[in-house]
């Protein structure tokens, strides 16, 4: 579903990606862990066109996009890839002048032109999926940081991703918020979401994930199922990441 | 004091003037606004320039010099304007310029995540602007807006000089006949105070009911 081949992103002298090679199968569910400035944002903007990559390639769904592509072809496939992947946010980024329900059905309307009616239909049911059913007249501003962020979810779901990409979703909430987003989070897995996921929540990681990665520096240290990844990890970096992990 | 009365249709009809001079080259003023800050902030480097061009001598030159610069400048190349056309353009394209600013500015403050939340959902980047940051810009714009909507109004008593019959031109039309300056000037005086207190408590309550919104 998602392949990155030797993909690299500098901002001007900092390299910030190094050659990084990852796959992402249907249906699997990828946690990306590791410290801050490791480059985990930066990958996931890549793949969703939101940073142009400096060297290598990656495919998202079929669409390829390579740094040796015409601006033109990229832009292109990049709004492809847009349509056929979601994005969820650390901050949410929830539109503050619209309602739940119109956060929900903006893209269906605006993106796929679909007739009001028909959005609000759809846009019910995602938020009934996300257990803001009584929220739907609720403006962001009056919303709990997890109740916006289960709306930022339902609101890329509505455009029907075959991917979702999660960059830190649960980190900017309050600890007792946590657990409604990442269940929320376990519902799509079980569906058959595929997903990638950057996240500290490490029980999240050990018992959803079909394939923890640790990044540092720009590279990918290591990469396994999570039950290999956390009781018998192979590098060195990673015992050393663990170790200060369960420190906190 | 008497007189003031005797004139009062006529020094009304300057005021009726005045709004409508303020109304529309508010209007026209905003739509050269939006558009030459999107211009600014979205366009190639030749349209950049040229908008960054029209804003800079806008803003670096009096009102009253542009008025007269499009009422007799543009007769030596042939074009004859009505006084009242003439008027239109100057105040449109002044104000234009100012608001471009002010919704430039909007524009930026809207935080980068908003556009990108929009463009992961498939927007173009039209559509992001249109339906994301443009509605957001807009609240943010309106207090500066309501600025320059009443410092038009006032400043439409400039045109006076290209002879358009708005209020300060009436009340000299007055004076010349009767040779009588205060208590005309002082009428107008209070007539333009009413209409900028009643433009502004116009806007603000619009500006409060706006921000109820959300
Ligand atoms: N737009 C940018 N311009 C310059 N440097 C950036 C930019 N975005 C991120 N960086 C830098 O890239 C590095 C990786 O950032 P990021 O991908 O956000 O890391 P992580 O998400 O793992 O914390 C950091 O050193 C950061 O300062
Ligand atoms: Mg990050």
């Amino acid at each position: 579903m998602i392949t990155t081949t030797g993909l690299s992103k500098h901002f001007q002298d900092l390299e910030v990606l190094k050659n990084i090679n990852l796959e992402v199968a249907a249906r699997d569910i990828v946690v990306v862990l590791g410290p801050s400035g490791s480059g985990k944002s930066t990958l996931l903007r890549c793949l969703n066109g939101l940073e142009d990559i400096s060297g290598g390639s990656f495919e998202v769904n079929g669409i390829r996009v390579g740094a040796e592509d015409s601006k033109r072809a990229r832009q292109q496939a990049t709004r492809e890839i847009r349509r056929q992947s979601g994005m969820v946010f650390q901050q949410f980024n929830l539109y503050p002048h619209k309602t739940a329900l119109g956060n929900v059905t903006e893209g269906l309307m605006t993106v796929k032109k679909m007739p009001k009616e028909q959005a609000v239909t759809i846009g019910r049911k995602l938020l009934d999926r996300v257990g803001l059913t009584d929220r739907e007249d609720y403006y962001p501003s009056r919303l709990s940081g997890g109740q916006q962020q289960r709306v930022a979810i339902a609101r890329s779901l509505a455009m029907e991703p075959a991917v979702m990409l999660f960059d830190e979703p649960t980190s900017a909430l309050d600890p007792e918020l946590v657990g409604e987003v990442l269940s929320v989070m376990r519902e799509l897995a079980q569906e058959g979401m595929t997903m990638l996921v950057v996240s500290h929540e490490m029980k999240f990681a050990r018992e959803v994930a079909t394939k923890v990665v640790l990044m540092a520096e720009g590279n990918i240290i290591e990469e396994a199922a999570p039950q290999h990844f956390f009781e018998d990890p192979r590098q060195e970096r990673t015992r050393k990441f663990l170790r200060q992990i369960n420190e906190i | 004091m008497q007189l003031v009365f005797d004139n009062l249709p006529f020094l009304l009809k300057g005021a009726g003037f005045t709004l409508l001079l303020t109304i529309v080259s508010m209007f026209f003023g905003l739509i050269i606004g939006l558009v030459v800050a999107i211009a600014r902030l979205k366009g190639n480097r030749p349209i950049r320039w040229l908008a960054r061009v029209y804003v800079s001598i806008i803003r670096g030159t009096p009102l009253l010099v542009q008025i007269v610069i499009i009422y007799y400048g543009v007769v030596d190349y042939g074009i004859t304007l009505g006084s009242l056309t003439a008027a239109y353009i100057a105040l449109s394209v002044n104000a234009g310029a100012y608001l471009s600013e002010t919704f430039r500015g909007a524009i930026l403050s809207v935080p980068k995540g908003q556009l990108e939340a929009a463009y992961t959902t498939g927007m173009t980047p039209w559509q992001a602007m249109r339906r994301v940051v443009l509605p957001q810009a807009m609240r943010i714009a309106i207090p500066p807006m309501g600025n320059t909507f009443i410092g038009m109004l006032k400043e439409t008593s400039l045109v006076s000089v290209i002879t358009v019959s708005e209020l300060l031109r009436q009340a000299q039309l007055l004076i010349a006949q009767y040779y009588q300056y205060m208590p005309f000037y002082l009428a107008i005086g209070v007539m333009y105070w009413i209409m900028s207190t009643a433009l502004s408590f116009i806007l603000e309550r619009f500006e409060r009911r706006l921000a109820k919104a959300y």
